[in-house]
């Protein structure tokens, strides 16, 4: 990550991921006055007892007594309202996070998203958003308020003796620096490596559970659990190494702290008076130092969440930039305010297509014309480039050539969806109830509409043995067959009535005595309301449904 | 959470070493602090009183050297609770995995996988805190406190005094604020899972959602559940970092009284500034431990409650039945005596009997639903049924699903792994045989997939047909390899085309005419034409689809 574009990029995401000023500033104000409270503490203490041993008359010490009280009471407080309202200025930024990631998903999916598994997706989305929200609460705040903290004391020091002011500034720029490298250097090196391994530990992980019965089956399970093993191996040593990182800052604070009270006490022993006045105020000076390196010893903690917030701003930009792939339709053209042409002739002249990163076009001069009402059969072998046909027509890919939605070019018609559905060839079922998997097509329909509906594709009797349209239907569908899953998207199709309607592989997964059932019932749906289908199979379909018919080889039509 | 869960410990053992190390490190470090507070207070009177550079430089010399041996003790005291951490969380990781196979294949399928991969991935890294943080300075607590108020008892009996009442007001409200958020910590931890989740199913289903336009409003609904989220966050946090404010009162509160008390005893000249200075210079170090262990308290819970969804899974295992028998060696037909299955109450599979012969191929067909990937499974030995299966006569219903050394079964999912396409293909095979791989694959009409290709997570890289082939290769190199003569495929040929498909058929009946004994579940006619003989099952009214 070091190209220019790269860093802008990683910027943008930072900076969403950045509270507003207004909503971060109470907390980072309370954490000033928190800081300020502790070291305000500790020099009044130090002066309350040497001046008492001088034995002065009570009247003097009453203030810093109350001083000392309320010091310490502030600290509490300011702490509490500092971890409070930052907490809350964060959790509002993470839905604009969290909604900024799905944004820049959207356009990508699913023609963009082919080379990422599921796994590095939860990676990438859950612990990286996560992450980053780590940026205000844990990075930009302890810096901000620690660095205000020292240089305000620094300068109180400064009143009582300019020389402890400057051995003091020294020693804390020291720890600054050597904390902040032992954590960059020797923790950071190891961290980097931590998330491709922690992504391989999870990956091993997704394969186990995923693929159990088969392991099982194969007597590789055993194999599959040392993988596991092996990579918490890795992972274990890489942590270990930033470990001792993070164990080598403390001790740099720890050496440092010694040293600046060692300091301040040669340098600040001359403001003691030969008669032994000034006492009070060289131990001020003498102890101070322990209060303010207590702060500054969250800078190491800070410089390292910020490693871990960047690379993961790294990571989401890489998957995510905010330029799309040219494969990838860009968003909206002209919206076209009647939502759907009334004409719904399709019509496609010498159109090619390309997946993002291939080197060649899956689809190269393909000329159709689909006449509304019409039923055209597009046959071919896995690999043909029917399913890259079929990303075009829903346009999840970008063509070349022309393609018009009733004399409209499609890249200039505001929402083609709304013209020309598509039933996936592996439906996505969402984890909810069958209700839920339907309604979202058209969220009027009525009870009664569904379960026509479902009757339709032939689910009727299935939805009412599992008790109704609330039956779920699982974790990714996990819960109904594929045969069963393609009805149910099917069903979603008809509900929506879209005017034409592209069907990839329908009969992959359904019994052909029940495909030829289904296919003629949705023809005869789409005679009385004029619409078209384009059924796109490596499957024989019976010669009655269909009027045209076409194979498709090595990306053209013949 | 419990200040100690003995659970965890248990399942912990390997990281007990650690921890008395950091118990020794601890005591080793309460006598620096005790050194540094002293060679500090030293230096002040001596100057105060005009002493010389000369009996100055021990006690100055005696703070660098305290501070040093600081230095050195945190660095392992870092480096000691993380190796302990690390080896408790791997301990826990395995621990649980090593349940898995006993709780079976249908006790994993009825568990969402995104949850167990978060919770054995992610979700135990929360422990870190636990112990590598919380635990540790538990001990420290423990060891320095104690230690720290019996010095400043020994100095001045009134400050001493004063530690004894306040210290112990502190541990209570910690246990009574702990009692009050455990609940909500629980319900917090359930909701992060139910927000992961539902951001991976919008991700998940984001085409489909494309298609019907209602990609837009996913935004919305994910705003407003985070939204949700970060009410119910901060109503938790809100109590939650009461404990904090309480534990960071007392303590500085009570480090003020001292100080008060002991200022007014100096006045008097009760007490010598010596022991002013240097009981003000160590009760703050008494309270120290105690508020570190408030702080790491909380993130500590989370790991701990991530740590009870585990222990529920090795609860399970504990309750699961004894491991199946072992290996038992068989040739000859195939035969389902009267198998059920129920699942959720309902019957899957219904007194369903069948007999496959060696040498010839049985096709199943049936409605989608009516139980022909389960019947397979029941082969398989993966889900539990009633009836019994038999091969050559011999009665393998008892035999665990990994010692089934007679069959060889292609489920519809290939569930291929991380790995290289001859990884997979030769999946458990100790000694790979590269020729048997390459004509494995060319028998699935695979073989213009090379073996050498690199596959990512779940078989990442590869088409679903093409995943579909190297898995039905995978199916053939064992059944070649280790003489698996029944062979079982779940709809091999669903993503295929035609012509490939009369590839697969015929390797299929080279198996048969090679003795094999196969049954092929599938709704294809081209496929179904190639077998000897075809039953259909589910054939009944109360299964309609």
């Amino acid at each position: 990550m070091t190209s220019t574009a790269d860093v802008r990029e990683r910027r943008r995401i930072l900076r969403r991921a950045l509270p507003r000023f207004r909503q971060v500033l109470p907390g980072m104000l309370s954490g000033i006055a928190m800081g300020l409270a502790i070291v305000a503490l500790l020099a009044t203490s130090a002066w309350l007892i040497v001046r008492a041993a001088e034995q002065p008359p009570v009247l003097f010490l009453t203030m810093a007594a109350v001083g000392v009280r309320a010091f310490a009471l502030a600290r509490a407080v300011f702490r509490y309202l500092e971890r409070l309202y930052s907490h809350d200025a964060v959790f509002r930024q993470l839905a604009s996070l969290r909604t900024d990631v799905l944004r820049r998903l959207i356009p990508r999916a699913p023609a963009g998203l082919t080379d990422r598994s599921r796994g590095s997706l939860l990676t990438a989305v859950v612990t990286d958003v996560d992450e980053l929200q780590n940026l205000s609460l844990r990075v930009v705040q302890p810096i901000v308020v620690a660095v205000t903290v020292a240089v305000l004391s620094v300068a109180g020091i400064a009143l009582l003796s300019p020389t402890a002011a400057v051995v003091l500034a020294i020693t804390l720029v020291l720890c600054g620096i050597g904390a902040t490298w032992a954590t960059s250097t020797v923790a950071g090196a190891s961290e980097r490596s931590l998330a491709p391994k922690r992504e391989e530990l999870a990956s091993a992980i997704l394969d186990y559970v995923q693929g159990f019965p088969v392991l099982v089956h194969y007597g590789a399970e055993a194999a599959a659990r040392e993988r596991v093993r092996m990579a918490d191996a890795r992972l274990t040593r890489t942590a270990l190494r930033r470990a001792s990182g993070f164990g080598l800052s403390a001790a740099i604070i720890a050496l440092l702290t010694g040293l600046a009270v060692v300091g301040a006490i040669s340098v600040g022993s001359t403001l003691v008076m030969p008669d032994g006045t000034g006492g009070p105020v060289f131990a001020v000076i003498a102890l101070t130092p322990l209060a303010i390196f207590e702060v500054i010893g969250t800078i190491p903690v800070a410089v390292n969440h910020w490693r871990a917030v960047r690379s993961s701003a790294d990571r989401l930009a890489a998957t995510l930039p905010e330029e799309l792939p040219v494969e990838i339709p860009r968003e909206g053209g002209a919206p076209t305010g009647t939502s759907a042409p009334t004409d719904t002739r399709l019509t496609l002249q010498g159109v090619s297509a390309r997946w993002p990163g291939a080197e060649e076009n899956a689809l190269t001069d393909v000329d159709l014309v689909v006449e509304p009402g019409e039923s055209v059969l597009i046959e071919g072998s896995s690999g043909s480039g029917k399913s890259t046909l079929a990303n075009v027509l829903v346009r999840f890919l970008e063509y070349g050539g022309s393609y018009r939605i009733g004399g409209v070019e499609a890249r200039s018609l505001g929402d083609v969806h709304a013209t020309v559905g598509l039933c996936e060839q592996h439906p996505y079922l969402f984890d909810d109830s069958v209700r839920q998997n339907l309604l979202f097509a058209r969220d009027t329909a009525t009870d009664e509409e569904l379960l026509v509906i479902l009757d339709q594709v032939g689910l009727g009797d299935w939805v009412a043995a599992r008790g109704g349209l609330d039956a779920r239907v699982g974790e990714r569908g996990a819960l109904v067959s594929g045969g069963q899953a393609q009805r149910l998207s099917l069903a979603r199709a008809l509900l929506r009535d879209f005017p034409i309607l592209v069907l990839d592989e329908p009969t992959a997964n359904v019994d052909a005595a029940r495909a030829g059932v289904l296919l003629r019932d949705l023809i005869t749906a789409a005679t009385s309301t004029g619409r078209s289908i384009i059924v796109i199979s490596h499957d024989d379909v019976p010669a009655p449904l269909i009027d045209r018919r076409f194979s498709m080889r090595e990306g053209t039509l013949v | 959470m419990r200040p100690l869960d003995p659970r965890l410990l248990r399942y912990a053992r390997s990281s007990r070493g650690f921890l008395v190390l950091g118990a020794v490190l601890a005591l080793a470090d309460t006598l620096a602090i005790i050194g540094f507070a002293w060679g500090v207070t030293a230096s002040l009177t001596h100057i105060i009183d005009g002493a010389s550079w000369q009996e100055l430089a021990p006690s100055l010399g005696g703070i660098a050297a305290c501070a040093a041996a600081r230095a050195l003790l945190s660095w392992g005291t870092e480096a000691t609770g993380a190796r302990g951490a690390a080896r408790a969380k791997s301990e826990l990781r395995m621990t649980v995995l090593t349940a898995l196979p006993r709780l079976g294949a249908e006790w994993l399928e009825n568990t969402q996988s995104a949850r167990l991969t978060t919770l054995l991935g992610h979700g135990l890294d929360a422990l870190d805190d636990y112990f590598a943080r919380y635990l540790p300075q538990l001990i420290r607590t423990a060891i320095t406190l104690p230690a720290l108020a019996l010095v400043v008892f020994g100095q001045d009996l009134l400050s001493g005094i004063i530690l004894l009442v306040t210290l112990p007001i502190i541990p209570i409200f910690m246990v009574l604020i702990g009692l009050a958020t455990r609940t909500v910590q629980r319900r917090q931890w359930d909701g992060l899972n139910r927000l992961s989740a539902s951001f991976l199913d919008v991700v998940g289903g984001l085409s489909t959602l494309k298609v019907f336009g209602r990609e837009k409003r996913q935004i919305d609904r994910m705003s407003s559940i985070t939204d949700d989220y970060r009410r119910s966050t901060m109503a938790v946090l809100r109590i939650s970092f009461l404990s904090g404010f309480v534990l960071e009162l007392m303590a500085s509160l009570s480090v003020a009284l001292l100080a008060v008390s002991i200022g007014f005893r100096l006045v008097d000249g009760a007490i010598p500034l010596t022991v002013g200075l240097f009981v003000l210079l160590l009760a703050p170090e008494v309270f120290l431990p105690i508020r570190q262990v408030g702080t790491h308290f909380h993130a500590a819970a989370e790991g701990v409650e991530a740590s009870q969804d585990a222990f529920e899974i090795l609860d399970a295992a504990e309750a699961a039945p004894e491991p199946q028998c072992a290996s038992l060696s068989a040739s000859g037909d195939l035969e389902l005596r009267d198998v059920t299955v129920v699942r959720d109450e309902t019957a899957v599979l219904e007194h369903q009997s069948l007999r496959a012969r060696c040498g010839s191929v049985l096709a199943i067909t049936g409605d989608s639903g009516a139980g022909k990937s389960t019947l397979l499974r029941v082969i398989a030995g993966l889900t539990p049924h009633t009836g019994s299966v038999h091969v050559g006569g011999v009665d393998m219903t008892a035999v665990s699903p990994g010692e089934r050394s007679w069959l060889s079964w292609a489920p519809q999912n290939p569930a291929l792994q991380a790995g290289t396409v001859l990884s997979n293909v030769t999946l458990g095979d100790p000694a790979p045989d590269v020729r048997q791989a390459e004509r494995a694959l060319q028998r699935a009409a695979a073989g213009d997939i090379k073996l050498d290709r690199n596959l990512g997570t779940a078989g990442m890289g590869l088409s679903g047909g093409e995943a579909q082939r190297v898995g039905l290769a995978r199916c053939y190199y064992r059944a070649q390899r280790f003489g698996a003569h029944i062979i079982v495929l779940d709809e091999p040929t669903s993503a295929l085309d035609r012509r490939t498909e009369q590839i697969v058929a015929r390797g299929l009946r080279e198996l048969a005419a090679g003795g094999a004994c196969v049954i092929v579940v599938s709704h294809r006619p081209a496929l179904v034409e190639w077998a000897d003989e075809c039953i259909t099952i589910g054939d009944r009214a109360e299964v309609l689809v």
